[in-house]
């Protein structure tokens, strides 16, 4: 299946890891990725906030850069990407101010916003257009035996349900069941449709913290041993600023947090070096000697 | 009928916080208050739980089904039922326990009191005495959500922001607020808008739990989102919020993506972004540079978007909103008919507006 890939902004610097792994897992899914070096910031929720109808205009542009290219999806792996397209689309279909004004200005650039492109996180992609979690099965290589993981959705994924036409906005179970197909267990804990807190970190980082603490230990206290997200700007909270996350919360956490992709790819058999686990802040090794590789130093 | 195991948080006034387990035979329509009720009629009569109307009307019997928080008196037990095997029934979130099912609403309260929730008249439009003060329907559709609240405080009870900052108004205040904000009746839209910048406006995630628990379909959150671009446009940068997400907007029309970099010198300031630098050594120390993209194909394009989107906004995302900025036209006043509204209307009686808010009169 060819998609338009939709890396965002972290996935192309900061955390580079979840480009590595997402283009390293893809094409063993038969997910076939095509690159737009023309694709904008989705706004990451801040946009929006200070320019509500640029921010629709934006991603009308993003979406039409995938549709003049014939492709029918969007395949994102950040939970918040995924929300401000759906969000934009949704914009751009009940609204028609805001689709006029964003047709208007595409008009001037080139361009034509048709809405025939569904923006699909790679999770949702496994779910509903690969056969389900279930498929993966066959794949597993190293199944991911000892490993109880927490999933941690990204509420963009999910919320609001009527934008996002996923699954139970508060009480989902696809990530649970890829867990279970690649081999581990998975671990029931209230956190996981909770928020990481990343949205104020520059705004208040101790409170931003403090939720990243309690998510966390709310899956270690239901017996997590590993935390997985669909999301980077999750990730960020929950690893790169989990030291600080577990001063808020009186706790050293020491959680490895994996990327989505970076998870199936372990289940997949590949290297977890290449999967660029050496580049989280939280050491993954506790993880990694369950699964039987060898472990990678901080 | 099928058999239905309910766990009951039990506690408060002094006894010992605990779940007691019931099982009942019920219909898998039946709702989770009745299911509530037979408990206190039939099995336990010191349970204590709040309600009244029993019909989505009077907002007093929220509590966390399977943590999720809803009405008990409209939810049924099927669904949960089927999904986790068992309901487990615990008081609202974010207000301290009276007694079992029943919580303190105070916190609630004092937040929805501080947005000051009535109009205040404008004291250079004072409004027309003994006449209707009335709204183009296009002004009301910018509204039209807000009043459906029947102050249940689902919202309140499932915000994990209130839950770690109290500061916070919380989603139930705000989308209040920004009902009175849009009102075209209301004088103090400046004044609001500068009071909740202070307010803590900022501290809202985005999370949208507030928007899946209100079984009003208020969406508070996506309220609170109209709320944070009106006080952008009206305020600018000032809060740490503001800066962030005007320089997020700047930022990406620099390059298309985002610069990190700058986003942390805009947002944080030259001593803010010092204080981010040991993260940026232990950052780099695990082969995570933070470097600038470079830009995207079609950049130049950006500006284009970005110059005709420029501007003060008004609602325009919002459905049938009108034209006429943020607010829509100030209102038309009645027609004038045998006699011209009185000249008595002075301002400094409006600007003391009753607390009743919804009055045809400027003052009694």
């Amino acid at each position: 299946m060819k998609v338009a890939y939709y890396p965002g902004c972290v996935a192309q610097e900061s955390g580079k890891e979840l480009d590595l792994a997402t283009r390293a897992v893809a094409p063993r899914l038969g997910i076939e990725l095509q690159d737009f070096p023309s694709f904008s910031c989705c706004g990451s929720g801040f946009i929006d906030e200070s320019n509500y109808a640029l921010n629709t205009a934006l991603n009308a542009r993003n979406l039409a850069i995938a549709e003049k290219a014939g492709l029918a999806t969007v395949m994102t792996v950040c939970s918040t990407c995924q929300g401000m397209l759906k969000l934009a689309k949704r914009n751009l279909a009940e609204n028609k101010v805001l689709r006029a004004r964003a047709d208007k200005v595409l008009a001037q650039i080139g361009m034509e916003y048709r809405g025939t492109v569904e923006p699909k996180h790679m999770l949702q992609l496994i779910v509903e257009d690969l056969g389900g979690a279930e498929k993966l099965r066959p794949l597993v290589k190293r199944p991911l035996k000892g490993l109880k993981v927490g999933a941690f959705y990204g509420c963009h994924i999910l919320r609001p349900h009527d934008t996002m036409n996923f699954e139970d906005p508060e009480d989902p179970h696809s990530f649970e069941d890829v867990i279970r197909a690649l081999g581990a267990e998975p671990v029931d804990y209230r956190g996981r449709v909770m928020c990481c807190g990343f949205p104020i970190q520059f705004v208040r980082p101790k409170t931003g913290q403090k939720l990243a603490g309690k998510q966390i230990l709310d899956a270690k206290r239901n017996g997590a041993n590993a935390m997985a997200t669909p999301c980077p700007l999750c990730h960020i909270s929950l690893d790169t600023y989990q030291k600080e996350a577990g001063r808020e919360v009186g706790d050293d956490l020491q959680m490895p947090v994996f990327h989505f992709p970076q998870l199936v790819g372990l289940a997949l058999g590949m290297d977890p070096i290449a999967l660029g686990v050496k580049r989280h802040l939280v050491d993954t090794s506790s993880a990694l000697e369950k699964l039987g590789t060898v472990g990678v130093p901080a | 009928m099928v058999r239905v195991p309910i766990e009951v948080f039990r506690g408060g006034a002094g006894t010992p916080n605990r779940f007691d387990k019931f099982e009942l035979e019920l219909e898998e329509h039946t709702p989770i208050l009745t299911a509530l009720l037979k408990i206190r009629d039939e099995i336990d009569p010191t349970l204590a739980a709040r309600y009244s109307c029993r019909q989505a009307i009077c907002g007093s019997c929220a509590v966390r089904v399977n943590g999720k928080s809803r009405l008990a008196c409209v939810t049924q037990v099927g669904p949960e039922l089927a999904k986790r095997g068992k309901l487990r029934i615990e008081p609202m979130g974010n207000q301290p326990v009276l007694r079992d099912l029943v919580v303190d609403q105070k916190p609630f309260w004092d937040r929805y009191h501080r947005i000051e929730p009535y109009l205040i008249p404008d004291p250079a439009h004072p409004m027309p005495v003994g006449k209707e003060n009335p709204m183009s329907p296009e002004q009301v559709a910018q509204f039209q959500e807000t009043p459906r609240c029947i102050a249940c405080a689902s919202c309140f009870s499932a915000c994990p922001a209130l839950d770690s900052d109290p500061d916070f108004l919380g989603p139930m205040a705000l989308a209040k607020l920004f009902r009175f904000v849009v009102d075209p009746r209301d004088g103090a839209f400046h004044q609001r808008l500068e009071t909740v910048q202070n307010q803590s406006l900022w501290l809202c995630l985005r999370c949208n739990l507030c928007v899946e628990a209100c079984p009003k379909d208020v969406r508070p959150a996506e309220r609170i989102v109209d709320l944070k671009w009106m006080a952008n446009q009206e305020i600018g940068k000032r809060e740490p919020g503001s800066k962030h997400s005007i320089g997020f907007a700047e930022n990406i029309q620099e390059g298309g993506l985002l610069n990190e970099r700058r986003l942390a010198m805009d947002s944080l300031g030259l001593i803010g972004t010092l204080g981010q630098l040991p993260k940026a050594i232990t950052m780099m120390r695990h082969g995570r540079s933070i470097k600038k993209h470079p830009p995207i194909q079609g950049r130049e394009q950006l500006d284009v978007i970005y110059n005709a989107m420029s501007g003060r906004e008004d609602l325009q995302h919002r459905p049938m909103s009108g034209e006429g900025g943020v607010r829509g036209k100030a209102p038309t006043p009645p027609p004038a008919a045998a006699s011209p509204p009185p000249a008595t209307a002075t301002t400094t009686a409006a600007a003391k507006p009753r607390p009743s808010g919804e009055t045809k009169e400027a003052h009694p």
